[in-house]
């Protein structure tokens, strides 16, 4: 059952993928990242249960990764709203100072 | 201590190259110093000429000469040097007196010319070459100061460089004499290949030519003698390498004197005579150098009846002269060609000089627009005189004695040339006949303002007439046919003879010319020239027009090589050069192209790792796959 | 992997499968950004199905109250606060979205054929226990001490530099 498990994960990490490079919406590419990381926690429960050496190690890492990734959405959604105050634009291709 | 001069004879040249450093080093401050350096220069190399000449001229003198190995390849050594003979001392001496006297006589001319240093320089550079080259001791010396000749006289036409003429004359000059520059080099280096041991030295070709062809077949010696005949013919003016010599009178008068009627044309009849024992060798080529003399003779004298430009009618009239010399060489007669050489030197450079002063005066070259002038410029009309009398082979000057000399072995020889050179000799008188009357006889014709300005020129423009005068009068009898002295100090064979007949018939046709044209010009009327050209009108323009030879290299030769450079051109501008636009814009492209990966969106820069690291797996994959 | 065996497991892999994959596909092909936000929990909760399957209760239960629960809801409050009015037509760009497209499918197949040709390890029985809760408490506070204590600074100054970055200008 592993490979389907991580066929899932692997699956879902491409979609948000997608996602977070083709939106145009800053808050769309938020939810496509937390996609990603969401992907990459289905990887870390499914190897704690069907890996090589099963433990509990991967769910308390997945519970470490679910906090973290709360605390960048939610300082991320303050970044954009900062940014949306400055800009009055929330499309992630007016956001072009980095050009070179 | 007899041949002490002789043997310092090699810093002769030297003197007027070292006035040509100092001038282009002064550049145009010193005005004063160009004339003073130039003819201080000339005169220094003028006496030591005659002091060469002195000593040369003592019995038992032999030829000297002293080289020093220039160039050593393999087996070969190129050696540069010089080498005094009677010919050469005699050249010696016409180049430096006359240059001499062109030196003081420009002082006047030139005067207020702001680049008269530049001027004088190129003048003394000019005379340095010319000194080498008579100096020479092997061909390809010569061959070295007979281009620096071609180079001064190509500076010198144009000199007055903002006239488009003057730019074109020089052109005109440099490329047709390089039409016969290619034709005598292409004869050294056959030479080079058929001489023993590939020597160029004159003494080297004396000796192996010496009594007919023996080390060298007969038809390569035909060749190269015909080869180095074109290079002479270009520098000389024969036809049909003549047409550049008309329009160099766009120079300055005084180098038309120097360059185009005394020295420089003449180089080519020395070279001939230099190499004369090549010549003697085939039959073939002296038979060409004779006939092509007289018909240039004969033809350009035609040309010089239809002239308006005083000048122009003199350059038709050196040409002629100089096609008398290249008969008397064809002929065999070496002393002619030399005698006619120096004669020709003082005279033609006395008429020139005299030219200049008339056009100072009356400031036009146009000789309709002339007449009265020998009124009030009295020295210049008598200079002039004897000057055009001797032209025309009238005794006791100069000139006659000379025109006697070639008519004589004209006459001998062949007497279809005879015919020819008496037809010239007749043209000759008519044409300085009808230059001398509408000139300085007559009624004034040209604008009255000007009339009054007419008046004699400097004594730095008059004392060189009065010297050339002199020895037109006293230089003819080097050699009369009584007493050849000439001849048997050039090493020619004496050529004492009582030819009265060819005295009698040149004289007859040079009084039967100057007759002519007094009674067509008659004292100034111009009547007698519109008189000539209602009668035969085709004629005048053919001859006025130069018989449209002009025209015909035009249409034959300058227009096809014009079409080809411009088609070269065109494929460099816009094949090679658009293949270079091409790389340039496709750099500038492929530049635009990356710059639009740059636009400062994060997710593009995203994308662009994605790629990155797809490929890189892909790597990391196929090497798996591969080893 | 693909002799199949009916089993319970099986069909509630497939169903939770279907959620996950439908509501991501539906997240990036929707027009409305709330709809998206929409499928996007329903994508959460597919998940924390497929952790039950896999005898992860507390890590589902974590992932409801967060993702299908906060997570989602900060998302709609940050539409809300970066919207200003109507949507304007928005210029396409085919290129890059293709090459976008393009590079996910790759990446795609490289880890499904990464997936296939490793040998998984043979299952092992697994057994932290009746209570995982307890067990995952207990290793929490013993062996992830230090990582944990860092979590909650972390914490700390995320929601403190959150308010700070939101906060509206002083006048």
């Amino acid at each position: 059952m592993l490979p389907s498990y991580l066929t899932m994960a692997a699956i879902l990490f491409c979609i948000g993928l997608y996602g977070a490079l083709a939106k145009r919406n800053a808050v769309i590419v938020l939810l496509s990242l937390e996609l990603m990381l969401n992907a990459v926690n289905l990887n870390l429960v499914a190897f704690s249960k069907y890996g090589a050496v099963p433990s509990l190690t991967g769910h308390i890492f997945s519970i470490f990764t679910i906090t973290v990734a709360a605390a960048e959405a939610a300082v991320a959604v303050a970044v954009l709203i900062a940014l949306f105050r400055a800009r009055g634009t929330a499309q992630t291709d007016e956001f072009n100072q980095l050009r070179g | 201590m007899t041949d002490m001069f002789t043997k310092a004879a090699w810093i002769i040249p030297l003197l007027p190259l070292a006035a040509f450093l100092l001038l282009t080093a002064a550049g145009r401050s010193f005005r004063s110093l160009g004339p003073i350096a130039g003819s201080a220069a000339s005169l220094a190399s003028f006496a030591l000429a005659l002091l060469v000449l002195l000593e040369r001229l003592q019995d038992g003198a032999v030829d000297y000469n002293n080289s020093f190995d220039w160039i050593s390849i393999g087996s070969y050594t190129l050696g540069i040097g010089f080498e005094v003979t009677n010919l050469t001392t005699l050249m010696l001496v016409v180049v430096s007196f006359v240059s001499l006297l062109i030196n003081v006589y420009s002082a006047g001319y030139m005067k207020n010319d702001e680049r008269i240093n530049v001027y004088y320089g190129y003048v003394s550079l000019f005379v340095f070459a010319m000194l080498g080259l008579v100096l020479s001791d092997n061909l390809l010396a010569l061959y070295i100061f007979w281009e620096l000749v071609g180079v001064c006289s190509f500076l010198l036409i144009g000199f007055w460089y903002t006239k488009p003429a003057a730019r074109a004359a020089a052109k005109k000059a440099f490329i047709v004499t390089r039409i016969g520059d290619a034709g005598l080099l292409l004869g050294i280096i056959l030479l080079f290949w058929y001489m023993p041991d590939h020597a160029l030295d004159f003494t080297m070709i004396e000796s192996v030519f010496e009594g007919g062809t023996g080390a060298i077949a007969a038809g390569i010696t035909t060749v190269i003698a015909l080869l180095i005949f074109l290079g002479a013919a270009g520098k000389s003016g024969q036809f049909p390498l003549h047409v550049w010599l008309p329009d160099a009178m766009e120079g300055p008068t005084p180098i038309s004197a120097l360059i185009h009627a005394a020295t420089m044309v003449a180089a080519g009849v020395f070279l001939i005579a230099r190499t004369f024992d090549i010549f003697q060798a085939s039959p073939a080529a002296m038979d060409t150098v004779a006939y092509i003399g007289g018909f240039t003779a004969l033809f350009a004298a035609t040309i010089a009846l239809a002239q308006h430009d005083i000048k122009r009618i003199l350059a038709y009239s050196t040409v002629s002269q100089l096609g008398y010399m290249m008969m008397a060489l064809g002929l065999g007669s070496l002393t002619g060609g030399v005698f006619h050489l120096m004669t020709h030197a003082f005279f033609k450079a006395l008429l020139f000089l005299g030219a200049g002063c008339v056009i100072h005066a009356a400031h036009t070259q146009d000789i309709r627009k002339m007449g009265g002038l020998g009124s009030r410029m009295k020295l210049t009309a008598w200079t002039f005189a004897a000057g055009a009398l001797a032209l025309s082979g009238i005794p006791p000057l100069a000139g006659f004695w000379s025109k006697d000399a070639i008519l004589a072995a004209a006459l001998e020889a062949n007497p279809l040339l005879f015919a020819a050179g008496l037809a010239a000799a007749f043209c000759t008188a008519l044409y300085m006949t009808r230059l001398f009357v509408l000139v300085f006889l007559g009624e004034p014709r040209f604008e009255l303002a000007a009339a009054s300005k007419v008046r004699e020129m400097p004594p730095a423009m008059t004392m060189p007439l009065l010297t050339l005068a002199v020895m037109t009068v006293v230089s003819g009898f080097a050699e009369t046919p009584w007493n050849g002295w000439l001849s048997g100090w050039l090493g020619d064979e004496a050529e004492t003879h009582a030819g009265w007949a060819a005295m009698l018939a040149s004289v007859a046709a040079s009084l039967l010319g100057l007759y002519a044209g007094w009674a067509v010009y008659r004292k100034g009327a111009l009547q007698g020239g519109a008189a000539v050209k209602e009668r035969v009108p085709g004629l005048v323009a053919l001859l006025e027009r130069q018989y449209y030879i002009d025209e015909l290299y035009a249409a034959v030769a300058v227009k096809p090589v014009r079409a080809v450079g411009t088609a070269l051109s065109a494929i460099d501008r816009y094949a090679v050069g658009g293949l270079v636009k091409l790389a340039g814009a496709g750099a500038g492209w492929a530049g635009r192209l990356l710059t639009r990966l740059q636009n400062g969106q994060a997710q593009g820069y995203g994308l662009a790792a994605v790629i990155g690291l797809i490929v890189l797996l892909l790597a990391m994959l196929g090497r798996r796959f591969l080893t | 992997m693909f002799n199949i065996d009916l089993t319970g497991e099986f069909l509630a892999f497939f169903v939770f499968a279907a959620f996950m994959v439908g509501g991501a596909v539906l997240m990036i092909s929707l027009e409305k950004v709330v709809h998206m936000v929409l499928s996007m929990a329903a994508v959460f909760l597919g998940l924390a199905g497929m952790y039950v399957l896999l005898d992860a209760e507390l890590v589902a239960f974590v992932q409801v109250l967060i993702y299908a629960g906060a997570v989602s809801i900060l998302m709609v409050f940050g539409i809300m606060m970066t919207r200003h009015g109507a949507e304007r037509e928005e210029p396409a760009r085919p290129l890059y979205e293709t090459l976008a497209a393009v590079g996910a499918l790759c990446l795609f197949g490289l880890l499904f054929y990464a997936i296939r040709t490793t040998d998984m390890p043979a299952a092992q029985p697994f057994d932290p226990g009746e209570d995982h809760t307890l067990a995952i408490g207990e290793l929490l506070f013993t062996g992830y001490l230090v990582p944990f204590e860092l979590l909650s600074v972390l914490l700390t100054v995320a929601f403190i530099g959150a308010v700070a970055l939101a906060k509206k200008e002083e006048e």
